[in-house]
């Protein structure tokens, strides 16, 4: 089996700037424009949370995709299924709204959606080659890789970064 | 009938969870689960979906969603255990036939309480949900009826409330404590739920008691209730909490204190014999005393447990919070979980109400641990609070984010002070 790309977080490269959340926001909206976007009713959400910590660190947030999910397992109506390439997918049909996900996630990262009462999470943009929120990161803060070829480029980064302090 | 490897008593959270997580560490051994529901296993909180006609049964099903979906699992549906033979090894089934089984699991459930204060619960008519051939019943009588009234007052009876509101029916709960969710919160904690309860109208009468249901032709016609009223009704519905079923392990040689107990490896006092969800007595992470939760969530977490430790996996069950719930009635949605009754107690607390959201932070008396919440209409971030109490965090750092409704997972990463 291929392997599944993941996104990743380098949030030393992360401004505040929330480009991600309106691109996620777009591209779960009817019309895939910023402008109709704005005018949906209901509102698009996006599921992309861009977090502060003070004194000044900026925190970009998305499901992780728990190998042992608490969402899943707490999940009293069956709506939240792994799916082939080892996604966690709410089913809205089957989702009843009683926010049990939202009560055992520990990211904070499934939303209420009020409108139609279901809770909505990130689905990696299944129609897209990359997920809407990277490719708007200006400055390459989110990072949509396998596990593997991830940790061969920290590795190199952590090899490049040795030899630079030898020098210093 | 050939025995099993593995033998799962009930195929409900606890039965089901267990046996699949059995097969991802087994692939080969059998398991055979027995219930004596004729139902296939079904996510039990949704049946009163099926009264209000929003769900069909065939839509609660577990096989395929989530956690089961490992296959090689037989279920042995309308056969109930009646006897357990420990030195053998062996079940006994209600139609005589007996099973033998290298390892047990007992996730036998629980059943409705019926308070035997109240005269005339055997009347047709009266109910206490909790299977879908309950809900069945419940949904054939709608129509003949008028007036439901549901005795108590927790979530299980406000969910039917609401199915029965959908279908027409004036629905009247009579709750004995001072306020609905009495296990959930603090009648003051509730006060917004009530309102929006009053709101969609429902009506609530708190403080009183039924005594006695009385019939016409066998059918209930009424209740009288401890204040004098008398009350026309066709229905009753009876939400006073579960009793674990034990009764068929009394005589073996199981440590018994009203459900099945547990060490902190979900096995029982007997070797190859585990046990978990409603029937199983757990303890209290925080303080040690033993305790029964009644949560599907919880029996879904030590089911998992159980099925690891029976597979050779040996996993200690971190237990529990007594109280973790969510959801939502009336539009308003609400979470409850850890220590939230504070009343005549030392904790430090902090409340925060709007019109629209209320919210209670329930912390140690010397502030330094939180230890429960109470969330009403916004839930924002629920699980990392449930996160800070049942990994007893170090909070000195976050508290007044806590405190505010502000906490975020970054907020994790930053510097103890």
């Amino acid at each position: 089996m291929q392997q599944q790309k993941e996104i990743f977080v380098k949030i030393d490269r992360c401004v505040g700037c929330r480009s991600c959340t309106i691109a996620c926001a777009v591209a779960h909206s009817e019309s895939h424009s910023l402008f109709g976007a704005i005018s949906e009713k209901p509102m698009p959400k996006s599921c992309v949370y861009v977090e502060w910590v003070p004194p000044d660190r900026k925190v970009p947030l998305v499901c992780r995709n728990c190998d042992e999910a608490p969402c899943m397992s707490a999940c009293i109506c069956g709506a939240i299924t792994r799916n082939e390439q080892g996604m966690l997918i709410t089913d809205r049909d089957k989702c009843i709204g009683c926010w049990t996900c939202v009560m055992v996630c520990p990211y904070g990262v499934i939303g209420r959606h009020e409108e139609t009462h279901k809770a909505y999470r990130c689905d990696r943009c299944p129609d897209r080659d990359i997920p809407a929120c990277v490719e708007a990161c200006p400055t390459k803060a989110m990072i949509y890789e396998t596990v593997e070829s991830y940790s061969e480029s920290m590795r190199k980064h952590a090899s490049i970064e040795i030899s630079r302090s030898d020098k210093g | 009938m050939k025995g099993f490897k593995y033998l799962i008593v009930g195929a409900s959270a606890a039965g089901m969870a267990a046996a699949h997580t059995i097969r991802q560490c087994d692939q080969e051994g059998s398991i055979g689960i027995f219930t004596d529901e004729i139902d296939p296993p079904y996510f039990r909180p949704l049946i009163p979906f099926l009264i209000s006609g929003k769900k069909k049964a065939s839509d609660m099903f577990m096989d395929g969603t989530g956690l089961y979906v490992e296959k090689d699992i037989v279920i042995n549906s309308g056969n109930q255990v009646t006897t357990l033979n420990i030195n053998e090894k062996k079940i006994g089934l209600s139609n005589c036939a007996s099973v033998s089984w290298n390892k047990i699991l007992l996730a036998t459930g629980s059943r409705p309480f019926m308070p035997k204060k109240i005269e005339g619960l055997n009347t047709q008519g009266v109910f206490a949900l909790r299977s879908l051939s309950d809900a069945r019943q419940m949904a054939k009588m709608v129509d003949q009826s008028k007036h439901a009234i549901m005795l108590g007052g927790g979530i299980l009876n406000l969910k039917t409330a609401f199915a029965l509101l959908e279908k027409g029916l004036k629905v009247t709960l009579i709750v004995y404590s001072p306020e609905v969710l009495s296990q959930l919160m603090e009648p003051d904690d509730a006060s917004l739920i009530r309102k929006a309860l009053n709101e969609v109208g429902l009506k609530i009468i708190t403080g009183v008691n039924a005594t006695a249901i009385h019939s016409e032709k066998g059918k209930v016609k009424g209740i009288l209730l401890d204040n004098g009223v008398d009350l026309p009704c066709e229905m009753v519905c009876v939400g006073k909490g579960v009793k674990p079923n034990v009764e068929f392990l009394e005589n073996t040689q199981l440590t018994l204190n009203e459900g099945i107990v547990a060490d902190i490896y979900t096995a029982c006092n007997i070797p190859d014999v585990y046990t978990a969800g409603d029937v199983a007595v757990t303890f209290d992470p925080v303080t040690g005393a033993s305790m029964k939760t009644a949560l599907w969530t919880n029996a879904v977490e030590m089911g998992r447990c159980a099925g690891k430790n029976m597979a050779g996996i040996k996993t200690a069950y971190s237990g529990t919070l007594g109280i973790l719930n969510a959801t939502q009635v009336a539009n308003v949605p609400f979470v409850s979980m850890g220590t939230v009754h504070t009343d005549q107690t030392d904790f430090q607390v902090f409340r925060h109400r709007t019109d629209k959201s209320y919210r209670k932070l329930v912390f140690r008396a010397d502030g330094n641990q939180l230890l429960g919440a109470v969330f009403v209409g916004n839930i924002q971030n629920a699980g990392l609070y449930r996160y800070v109490i049942r990994e007893k965090m170090k909070i000195d750092h976050i508290k007044s984010y806590i405190i505010d409704h502000q906490l975020h997972y970054g907020h994790f990463g930053m510097r103890k002070k």
